[in-house]
């Protein structure tokens, strides 16, 4: 499941050393500039610094709601978005919230332009504000965007990887190359729903890419419970299609995954399933978080928390001469729980640019009461 | 060389086709999607040809996933499609129960009117036939309890044509009930008119009369104008009252057929308990309470599925003997 490393190779005869190491240098990530490993790297930073953020608003006082974590799941949402096109599609769900904002965010974070939401847009959300993509209609993920291409999500789980589908086969006859990534749990591969919607989209070859981020627990029920077979990626043997499995822990594994999925479903060939494997840190949601600690082993929850994707990267980058010196050692965020974290382990344009996102949200308004009782059916001349 | 036209009726089945094609024909980004519509023609030949005509990329036969269908439609509709979905059978519309209510019905409220859902959801419903639990049922009620869709159900060709045109250009989701036994029915064929579009939410009135008014959609409007009939002998003159649309509902039509007959019963095949008659009772009990000069009646399916054997079936269906009960019980209070 992990990513294969030349080193790893050392014992083996020379010919099979020569074959490794022209594999290697064919994965997508070894076309990647110096610039976009650091720009990946500090993706990486602005997803888990979204999510120690919350934390402390919360802890403080400032913010009410349930946070549904992507601690420790980072890797999978910059690792699968970094190398999409503005023009593709995007679907995420509860756990995917830096998604939103971390779609197209090469094309320069404040770029108003770029086909991602602002960090504003999304804390605005957070915060329950006016000002929210969706005005605060539904809670938390429940966000999208016509516009910038991102299929708004519910709480039904499985439910988008359908309208995924049909979005792409309405690209598809307007003449577009789109592909449409979904993010869903491991869980979530147990409803009715993900087998209609693949065996769909496999039937007419449609651009879906459907990422699984295997965080070994269905809010409080294991994997072994949800899924019978080694990997959720098996699954995908049942509609001819491939099944890839990345190490979600390492950002250019699952880049690598996900950019093969990507040509192959941008080429016509159809759909595929890339299973991350990784591990829920923390609980379902925040409320959850002291009850995870009981139903899950400390063994296993240290275990599940020992290679974090910051600095799973961190070690590449230091590999690839990115970081060295005092840079590869500083913003020390790996490792540490979202309560436990300072603003000093994060680089500071990363705080600064969630600042100002935390001060936009708090200064909005709420929506207006009778904004409820709007936008039931279509309104004549009534749109926002 | 001039051609005199000649006049043709047409019944319900052919004009719903047609106004398929119509719409097809001036909306490039319609599109269909269902099981067996395409290659077959759909297992009553509602979509006959329409494959033919426009190809397999606009007509698309879709695997046995109900969920599926209706969450293609909507993400198509999110990329700018309107999309007609058939249910084959409107019993068979439960498998995409969730995708319809929780996803496509509240699309454009959660996005805060962003995003519209032009599809229409159209499929035969309705008892009478023979057709047993699973191809009989009117399950319009669980669907005009989830804010955001729009329910119809033609009664006449001419309806079943204007309305479904009608709902091919509304921004809402729509679903349309059709009555099978209707489909190839003989007697009720009538002359429609090209382009004959009715909007959504008026209803009309079958038979005037002055001493009670029966409302009633669907199928047992039919059964109403023949209770109607029989409570003529009596004489007792009956309004008949056919909704066509249940959301959004034209209360005004019952509420302006009550201040002249002061009596009425709603007849419905679906099942009584949470049944949309409930509903038009609940809303002239609190807004025309004061015109009434006989508790209200509701003549329904018993609370019960739909059995096969004909005398069960008809045993717990409305029937003309019913309403004639019912309506003799307002007139004689």
């Amino acid at each position: 499941m992990a990513s294969r490393t030349v080193s790893a190779t050392a014992e083996k005869s020379s010919d099979q050393t020569d074959q490794r190491a022209g594999e290697e240098a064919n994965l997508p990530h070894r076309s990647l500039t110096q610039a976009d490993r650091l720009e990946i790297f500090r993706q990486l930073y602005l997803a888990r610094y979204f999510d120690v953020r919350l934390i402390k608003e919360k802890k403080r006082g400032r913010l009410t709601g349930t946070l549904y974590s992507s601690h420790n799941q980072e890797a999978i949402l910059v690792g699968a978005l970094f190398g999409l096109r503005p023009s593709d599609w995007i679907s995420p769900v509860h756990r995917d919230m830096p998604a939103f904002f971390l779609k197209d965010a090469k094309a320069g974070w404040r770029n108003p332009d770029r086909m991602g939401m602002s960090l504003e847009e999304v804390c605005a959300q957070v915060w329950c504000k006016v000002t929210s993509p969706g005005r605060a209609r539904d809670n938390w993920s429940h966000i999208g965007s016509r516009e910038r291409r991102i299929v708004h999500s519910t709480s039904m789980l499985a439910g988008t990887i359908p309208v995924a589908a049909g979005v792409v086969l309405a690209d598809r006859l307007n003449g577009g190359d789109a592909v449409c990534v979904t993010f869903n749990g491991e869980g979530s591969t147990a409803q009715g729903i993900f087998h209609e919607a693949i065996n769909f989209a496999a039937v007419h070859k449609l651009p879906v890419v459907t990422i699984i981020e295997n965080n070994q627990w269905a809010y409080g029920t294991p994997v072994s419970m949800e899924v019978p077979t080694p990997d959720v990626a098996d699954r995908a043997r049942g509609y001819g299609i491939p099944g890839y499995v990345a190490d979600g822990q390492d950002v250019f594994d699952v880049y690598d995954k996900v950019m093969q999925a990507v040509a192959h479903a941008r080429s016509g060939a159809g759909p595929s399933i890339v299973e991350c494997k990784t591990f829920r840190a923390y609980g379902h949601g925040d409320h959850d978080d002291d009850r995870a600690n009981k139903y899950r082993s400390p063994e296993e929850i240290e275990h599940g928390r020992a290679r974090d994707p910051i600095a799973v990267c961190r070690r590449k980058l230091i590999e690839f001469g990115d970081l060295t010196g005092d840079t590869a050692t500083s913003y020390p965020a790996e490792g540490k729980p979202s309560s436990q974290a300072m603003n000093d382990d994060f680089p500071p344009d990363v705080v600064e640019y969630m600042d100002e996102a935390i001060q936009f949200a708090l200064h909005a308004a709420v929506p207006d009461a009778e904004e409820g009782g709007r936008w039931v059916f279509h309104e004549p001349g009534g749109h926002r | 060389m001039s051609a005199v036209a000649v006049p043709v009726k047409k019944n319900y089945l052919t004009a719903l086709r047609e106004a398929i094609d119509e719409e097809m024909g001036r909306n490039n980004d319609l599109l269909c999607l269902g099981e067996d519509i395409g290659i077959l023609g759909g297992a009553f030949g509602v979509t006959e040809g329409l494959q033919a005509k426009y190809g397999a990329h606009r007509v698309m036969d879709m695997p046995i996933s109900e969920g599926a269908i209706i969450g293609t439609s909507v993400g198509a509709a999110l990329n700018g499609k309107t999309v007609m979905a058939e249910m084959q059978f409107i019993d068979f519309i439960s498998c995409g129960f969730d995708q319809i209510v929780n996803t496509l019905a509240t699309y454009h409220y959660r996005t805060a009117g962003e995003v519209s859902m032009p599809i229409v959801v159209r499929g035969p419903a309705g008892a009478y036939s023979g057709g047993a639990l699973y191809h009989s049922q009117m399950n319009e009620a669980w669907f005009c309890n989830a804010p955001g869709l729009k329910v119809v159900c033609p009664s006449t060709p001419a309806d079943a044509k204007g309305l479904l045109k009608a709902a091919l250009r509304d921004p809402n989701p729509v679903i349309f009930y059709e009555i099978k036994e209707l489909y190839r029915k003989k007697q009720i064929e009538e002359e429609i008119p090209e382009n004959h579009i009715v909007p959504l939410g008026k209803a009309v009135i079958r038979r005037p009369g002055k001493d009670v008014t029966l409302v009633s959609y669907g199928q047992t409007v039919y059964h109403c104008v023949a209770a109607a009939d029989a409570l003529a002998e009596q004489g007792i003159s009956a309004e008949v009252i056919d909704l066509r649309s249940l959301v959004p509902l034209d209360e005004e039509t019952v509420f302006l057929s009550l201040g002249k007959t002061n009596r009425v019963v709603v007849v419905n095949e679906a099942p009584m308990t949470c049944g949309f008659a409930g509903e038009l009772l609940a809303r002239i009990s609190e807004k025309a309470f004061h015109l009434l000069d006989a508790p209200p009646q509701r003549v329904t399916r018993l609370d019960t599925p739909v059995p096969w054997a004909k005398p069960m079936e008809l045993y717990v269906l409305p029937s003309v003997e019913k309403i004639v009960a019912a309506a003799m019980r307002t007139v004689r209070f």
